[in-house]
Protein backbone atom coordinates (compact mmCIF):
# COMPACT_ATOMS: atom_id res chain seq x y z
CA UNK A 1 0.00 0.00 0.00
CA UNK A 2 2.74 2.36 0.97
CA UNK A 3 4.72 1.49 -2.16
CA UNK A 4 1.66 1.96 -4.33
CA UNK A 5 1.22 5.46 -2.98
CA UNK A 6 4.83 6.25 -3.72
CA UNK A 7 4.47 4.96 -7.27
CA UNK A 8 1.37 7.10 -7.76
CA UNK A 9 3.24 10.10 -6.51
CA UNK A 10 6.12 9.42 -8.90
CA UNK A 11 3.73 8.98 -11.80
CA UNK A 12 2.02 12.23 -10.93
CA UNK A 13 5.36 14.05 -10.86
CA UNK A 14 6.37 12.51 -14.17
CA UNK A 15 3.18 13.73 -15.82
CA UNK A 16 3.65 17.32 -14.73
CA UNK A 17 4.33 19.64 -17.63
CA UNK A 18 7.02 21.59 -15.87
CA UNK A 19 9.39 20.68 -13.10
CA UNK A 20 11.24 23.02 -10.85
CA UNK A 21 14.48 23.96 -12.65
CA UNK A 22 16.33 22.83 -9.51
CA UNK A 23 14.91 19.31 -9.82
CA UNK A 24 15.50 19.08 -13.58
CA UNK A 25 18.98 20.57 -13.16
CA UNK A 26 19.85 18.06 -10.44
CA UNK A 27 18.73 15.25 -12.78
CA UNK A 28 21.10 16.52 -15.47
CA UNK A 29 23.85 16.78 -12.87
CA UNK A 30 23.41 13.08 -12.07
CA UNK A 31 23.42 12.29 -15.82
CA UNK A 32 26.69 14.23 -16.12
CA UNK A 33 28.26 12.19 -13.31
CA UNK A 34 27.04 8.90 -14.80
CA UNK A 35 28.46 9.85 -18.21
CA UNK A 36 31.94 10.13 -16.67
CA UNK A 37 31.52 7.12 -14.38
CA UNK A 38 30.08 4.69 -16.96
CA UNK A 39 31.35 5.97 -20.31
CA UNK A 40 34.32 8.17 -19.41
CA UNK A 41 32.65 10.80 -21.61
CA UNK A 42 31.43 14.35 -21.25
CA UNK A 43 27.96 15.52 -22.21
CA UNK A 44 27.90 17.82 -25.21
CA UNK A 45 25.59 18.86 -27.99
CA UNK A 46 27.28 21.13 -30.53
CA UNK A 47 30.23 18.89 -31.38
CA UNK A 48 28.14 16.10 -32.88
CA UNK A 49 26.70 18.53 -35.43
CA UNK A 50 30.22 19.33 -36.59
CA UNK A 51 31.07 15.65 -36.94
CA UNK A 52 27.88 15.18 -38.92
CA UNK A 53 28.53 18.27 -41.05
CA UNK A 54 32.01 16.92 -41.75
CA UNK A 55 30.61 13.55 -42.82
CA UNK A 56 28.10 15.16 -45.16
CA UNK A 57 30.64 17.70 -46.40
CA UNK A 58 33.29 15.11 -47.22
CA UNK A 59 30.78 13.24 -49.39
CA UNK A 60 29.32 16.30 -51.13
CA UNK A 61 32.39 18.53 -51.44
CA UNK A 62 35.44 16.44 -50.49
CA UNK A 63 37.99 19.12 -51.39
CA UNK A 64 36.33 21.86 -49.37
CA UNK A 65 36.16 19.65 -46.29
CA UNK A 66 39.63 18.14 -46.65
CA UNK A 67 41.30 20.22 -43.95
CA UNK A 68 42.91 19.91 -40.55
CA UNK A 69 39.70 20.66 -38.71
CA UNK A 70 37.49 17.99 -40.25
CA UNK A 71 40.30 15.45 -40.65
CA UNK A 72 41.64 15.61 -37.13
CA UNK A 73 39.76 17.89 -34.73
CA UNK A 74 36.17 17.00 -35.61
CA UNK A 75 36.35 13.72 -37.47
CA UNK A 76 33.48 12.85 -39.83
CA UNK A 77 31.92 10.00 -37.92
CA UNK A 78 29.05 9.10 -35.66
CA UNK A 79 30.42 9.85 -32.23
CA UNK A 80 29.31 9.07 -28.70
CA UNK A 81 27.74 12.51 -28.47
CA UNK A 82 25.99 11.91 -31.82
CA UNK A 83 24.17 8.98 -30.26
CA UNK A 84 23.60 11.09 -27.17
CA UNK A 85 21.78 13.65 -29.34
CA UNK A 86 19.41 10.99 -30.65
CA UNK A 87 18.65 10.23 -27.02
CA UNK A 88 18.14 13.92 -26.25
CA UNK A 89 15.62 14.20 -29.08
CA UNK A 90 13.71 11.12 -27.93
CA UNK A 91 13.94 12.20 -24.28
CA UNK A 92 12.39 15.54 -25.17
CA UNK A 93 9.57 13.72 -26.96
CA UNK A 94 8.99 11.48 -23.94
CA UNK A 95 8.88 14.57 -21.74
CA UNK A 96 6.19 16.15 -23.91
CA UNK A 97 4.22 12.92 -24.24
CA UNK A 98 4.25 12.30 -20.51
CA UNK A 99 2.53 15.62 -19.87
CA UNK A 100 0.20 15.23 -22.89
CA UNK A 101 1.55 18.42 -24.45
CA UNK A 102 3.15 16.77 -27.48
CA UNK A 103 1.86 18.42 -30.62
CA UNK A 104 3.30 19.44 -33.97
CA UNK A 105 3.47 23.20 -34.12
CA UNK A 106 4.93 25.59 -36.67
CA UNK A 107 5.28 28.46 -34.24
CA UNK A 108 4.09 27.96 -30.71
CA UNK A 109 5.66 30.69 -28.67
CA UNK A 110 3.27 33.47 -27.68
CA UNK A 111 6.05 35.81 -26.63
CA UNK A 112 7.79 35.38 -29.99
CA UNK A 113 4.58 36.26 -31.80
CA UNK A 114 4.15 39.40 -29.73
CA UNK A 115 7.60 40.59 -30.67
CA UNK A 116 8.02 39.43 -34.26
CA UNK A 117 4.46 38.85 -35.47
CA UNK A 118 2.53 35.69 -36.31
CA UNK A 119 4.57 34.55 -39.34
CA UNK A 120 5.97 31.04 -38.87
CA UNK A 121 8.46 31.10 -41.79
CA UNK A 122 10.00 34.14 -40.15
CA UNK A 123 10.33 32.19 -36.91
CA UNK A 124 12.00 29.30 -38.74
CA UNK A 125 14.32 31.61 -40.67
CA UNK A 126 15.42 33.51 -37.56
CA UNK A 127 15.86 30.28 -35.63
CA UNK A 128 17.94 28.84 -38.49
CA UNK A 129 20.08 31.97 -38.72
CA UNK A 130 20.48 32.14 -34.95
CA UNK A 131 21.44 28.47 -34.80
CA UNK A 132 24.17 28.97 -37.42
CA UNK A 133 25.61 31.86 -35.40
CA UNK A 134 25.35 29.78 -32.24
CA UNK A 135 27.12 26.79 -33.77
CA UNK A 136 29.94 28.94 -35.15
CA UNK A 137 30.38 30.45 -31.69
CA UNK A 138 30.44 27.00 -30.11
CA UNK A 139 33.01 25.86 -32.67
CA UNK A 140 35.33 28.75 -31.85
CA UNK A 141 34.88 28.55 -28.08
CA UNK A 142 35.31 24.78 -27.96
CA UNK A 143 31.81 23.84 -26.85
CA UNK A 144 28.28 24.97 -26.14
CA UNK A 145 26.13 25.36 -23.04
CA UNK A 146 26.37 21.64 -22.30
CA UNK A 147 29.76 20.67 -23.71
CA UNK A 148 31.70 23.64 -22.38
CA UNK A 149 29.68 25.54 -19.76
CA UNK A 150 28.34 22.49 -17.90
CA UNK A 151 30.82 19.71 -18.72
CA UNK A 152 33.76 22.08 -18.42
CA UNK A 153 32.34 23.77 -15.36
CA UNK A 154 31.91 20.52 -13.46
CA UNK A 155 35.62 19.83 -14.05
CA UNK A 156 36.39 23.38 -12.93
CA UNK A 157 37.87 24.34 -16.31
CA UNK A 158 38.49 28.10 -16.51
CA UNK A 159 37.26 28.05 -20.13
CA UNK A 160 33.75 27.19 -18.93
CA UNK A 161 33.43 30.21 -16.67
CA UNK A 162 34.94 32.57 -19.23
CA UNK A 163 32.46 31.19 -21.77
CA UNK A 164 29.46 31.56 -19.44
CA UNK A 165 30.38 35.20 -18.82
CA UNK A 166 30.77 35.98 -22.51
CA UNK A 167 27.61 34.10 -23.42
CA UNK A 168 25.50 36.03 -20.93
CA UNK A 169 27.08 39.37 -21.86
CA UNK A 170 26.23 39.05 -25.54
CA UNK A 171 22.92 37.33 -24.86
CA UNK A 172 21.82 40.24 -22.70
CA UNK A 173 23.05 42.76 -25.28
CA UNK A 174 21.23 40.95 -28.10
CA UNK A 175 17.99 40.66 -26.14
CA UNK A 176 18.27 44.35 -25.30
CA UNK A 177 18.66 45.23 -28.99
CA UNK A 178 15.82 42.96 -30.07
CA UNK A 179 13.40 43.98 -27.35
CA UNK A 180 14.26 47.67 -27.20
CA UNK A 181 11.80 49.47 -24.96
CA UNK A 182 10.09 46.20 -24.04
CA UNK A 183 13.28 44.86 -22.42
CA UNK B 1 28.39 -1.05 -28.47
CA UNK B 2 27.48 -0.87 -24.79
CA UNK B 3 28.99 2.58 -24.77
CA UNK B 4 26.61 3.73 -27.51
CA UNK B 5 23.68 2.21 -25.67
CA UNK B 6 24.71 4.17 -22.57
CA UNK B 7 24.91 7.33 -24.68
CA UNK B 8 21.35 6.75 -25.86
CA UNK B 9 19.99 6.16 -22.36
CA UNK B 10 21.88 9.11 -20.85
CA UNK B 11 20.66 11.23 -23.77
CA UNK B 12 17.06 10.27 -22.97
CA UNK B 13 17.42 11.67 -19.47
CA UNK B 14 19.33 14.69 -20.77
CA UNK B 15 16.45 15.51 -23.15
CA UNK B 16 13.85 14.78 -20.49
CA UNK B 17 15.46 17.15 -18.00
CA UNK B 18 15.66 19.95 -20.58
CA UNK B 19 12.07 19.46 -21.68
CA UNK B 20 10.70 19.27 -18.13
CA UNK B 21 12.58 22.43 -17.16
CA UNK B 22 10.88 24.15 -20.10
CA UNK B 23 14.21 24.92 -21.77
CA UNK B 24 12.86 23.80 -25.14
CA UNK B 25 10.83 27.01 -25.22
CA UNK B 26 11.95 30.25 -26.85
CA UNK B 27 10.72 32.52 -24.07
CA UNK B 28 12.52 30.55 -21.34
CA UNK B 29 15.87 31.08 -23.06
CA UNK B 30 15.37 34.71 -24.03
CA UNK B 31 13.87 35.80 -20.73
CA UNK B 32 16.97 34.89 -18.76
CA UNK B 33 18.73 37.57 -20.81
CA UNK B 34 15.92 40.02 -19.98
CA UNK B 35 16.16 39.18 -16.26
CA UNK B 36 12.49 38.16 -16.17
CA UNK B 37 12.85 34.36 -15.82
CA UNK B 38 15.90 32.77 -14.25
CA UNK B 39 15.02 29.13 -15.01
CA UNK B 40 18.05 28.70 -17.30
CA UNK B 41 20.43 30.00 -14.66
CA UNK B 42 18.82 27.97 -11.85
CA UNK B 43 18.98 24.87 -14.04
CA UNK B 44 22.61 25.36 -15.09
CA UNK B 45 23.89 26.20 -11.64
CA UNK B 46 22.08 23.25 -10.01
CA UNK B 47 23.54 20.92 -12.65
CA UNK B 48 27.01 22.32 -12.03
CA UNK B 49 26.81 22.06 -8.26
CA UNK B 50 25.44 18.50 -8.32
CA UNK B 51 27.88 17.22 -10.94
CA UNK B 52 31.02 18.89 -9.62
CA UNK B 53 30.27 17.70 -6.07
CA UNK B 54 29.60 14.17 -7.30
CA UNK B 55 32.61 13.99 -9.60
CA UNK B 56 35.11 15.33 -7.10
CA UNK B 57 33.73 13.04 -4.37
CA UNK B 58 34.12 10.03 -6.69
CA UNK B 59 37.62 11.17 -7.57
CA UNK B 60 38.49 11.56 -3.90
CA UNK B 61 37.17 8.04 -3.25
CA UNK B 62 39.40 6.79 -6.04
CA UNK B 63 36.50 5.47 -8.13
CA UNK B 64 37.18 7.59 -11.21
CA UNK B 65 39.90 9.61 -12.85
CA UNK B 66 38.57 12.86 -14.28
CA UNK B 67 38.51 13.09 -18.09
CA UNK B 68 40.42 15.88 -19.83
CA UNK B 69 38.62 19.18 -19.30
CA UNK B 70 37.78 21.42 -22.28
CA UNK B 71 40.82 23.50 -23.21
CA UNK B 72 41.16 27.07 -22.00
CA UNK B 73 42.28 29.57 -24.64
CA UNK B 74 40.99 32.85 -23.29
CA UNK B 75 40.53 34.88 -26.48
CA UNK B 76 38.83 32.00 -28.31
CA UNK B 77 36.59 31.21 -25.35
CA UNK B 78 35.52 34.85 -25.10
CA UNK B 79 34.96 35.47 -28.82
CA UNK B 80 33.20 32.14 -29.22
CA UNK B 81 31.06 32.85 -26.18
CA UNK B 82 30.10 36.30 -27.48
CA UNK B 83 29.04 34.88 -30.86
CA UNK B 84 27.28 31.98 -29.16
CA UNK B 85 25.22 34.24 -26.89
CA UNK B 86 24.05 36.30 -29.85
CA UNK B 87 22.82 33.18 -31.64
CA UNK B 88 21.23 31.87 -28.48
CA UNK B 89 19.25 35.07 -27.85
CA UNK B 90 18.15 35.14 -31.50
CA UNK B 91 17.05 31.56 -31.92
CA UNK B 92 15.94 30.89 -28.38
CA UNK B 93 17.51 27.44 -28.24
Amino acid sequence: MQLEKKMDWLKEQFQKEEWSPYVAGALLGVVGILAVLLSDSLLGASGAFENLAGAIGQTVAPQLFDNMYFNYVMRPEITWSGVLLVGVFLGGMIGAWSSHTWKLRLNSDEQWKQVFGPSWPKRWLLAFFGAIVLEIGAGIAGGCTSGLAISGGMLLAPAAFIFIGAMFASGIATAWLVYGRRF
Amino acid sequence: MLNYFLALVLGLFFGLSLQKAGLTKYHKIVNVFRFTDFAVLKFMMTTLIVSMTGLYTLKWMGVITLPAAPATYIVGNIIGGLIFGTGMAFSGY
